[in-house]
């Protein structure tokens, strides 16, 4: 395990889903002060993003976390939420539990999940039904 | 094709007139956020109907430099406040999704040749 040079944590306020993004805004803001690549900040926002959206409308608020290593950025989302009974099924594209209201809005598209999954290069979901819920993705970076 | 161009072209309600000097490279029309999220490329318009604070975010995260209300959608107070700050261009038309984006295809199928 390399050691991380940059680790921030966010708090993400679960009464407030019109004003989604401010965590996610940040830790673009972050990425780009360190100097990180454009395509890079590019997939770690909108990760961080759709990450975000899900602790607001699913967790009801939780934390962000943006850890950069050596070689590879980590954002870790986390909730208290009502956690996912079937994660397999909440991968689907087009798969969202989302209420109609939210969806009124273009949320709980069934695609929050899924964009995560193509902009990581390894993401997992750690998920207990009453407990929450935690998802980690890692985009690598290459040195040339 | 420059976004002023397609401004004065349409003849819309401007909100905010955004960097009129960048190039527009496409257009994406869509109201589900996660699909233009996943599907928007940098530099182009984007066509919508929904008018609330969650449109500017995707457009700066995307970094897409235009938003475009179709069906006389006015945005809220948050949306177009948040996109005079952010210097995103926003403007709603009284033509439905469709009917703009049929004009947008002719613009730049024109420009292009």
């Amino acid at each position: 395990m390399s050691a991380e040079i940059y680790e921030e944590e966010y708090s993400i306020d679960g009464k407030e889903f019109v004003a989604i993004g401010v965590a996610s805004t940040k830790i673009k803001a972050a990425l780009k002060m360190l100097g990180i690549p454009s395509d890079l900040i590019r997939r770690a926002s909108v990760i961080a993003y759709e990450a975000e959206m899900n602790v607001v409308i699913h967790g009801g608020g939780g934390i962000m976390k943006l850890e950069i290593h050596p070689d590879f950025i980590e954002i870790i989302a986390r909730d208290e939420g009502p956690g996912i009974p079937d994660i397999s099924k909440a991968m689907e594209e087009g798969f969202s539990t989302a209420t109609d209201k939210i969806r009124e809005m273009g949320f709980g598209a069934g695609m929050g999940l899924p964009n995560i999954k193509r902009n990581s290069d390894n993401m997992e979901i750690k998920s207990e039904v009453g407990k929450g819920t935690e998802v980690h993705a890692v985009i690598g970076i290459k040195r040339e | 094709m420059k976004l002023h161009e397609i401004i004065n072209t349409l003849e819309p309600d401007v909100i905010c007139k955004g960097d009129g000097d960048r190039d527009i490279t496409g257009v994406i029309v869509g109201d589900l956020l996660s699909f233009i999220i996943g599907e928007a490329q940098e530099g182009e318009i984007w066509v919508t109907i929904q008018i609330h604070l969650n449109v500017s975010a995707v457009a700066v995260l995307k970094e897409l430099p235009m938003i475009i209300l179709a069906s006389g959608r006015e945005p809220s107070k948050e949306l177009a406040e948040k996109c005079l700050e952010e210097n995103i261009a926003i403007i709603v038309v009284e033509e439905s999704a469709y009917e703009v984006c049929a004009k947008l295809h002719r613009l730049l199928n024109d420009d292009a040749e």
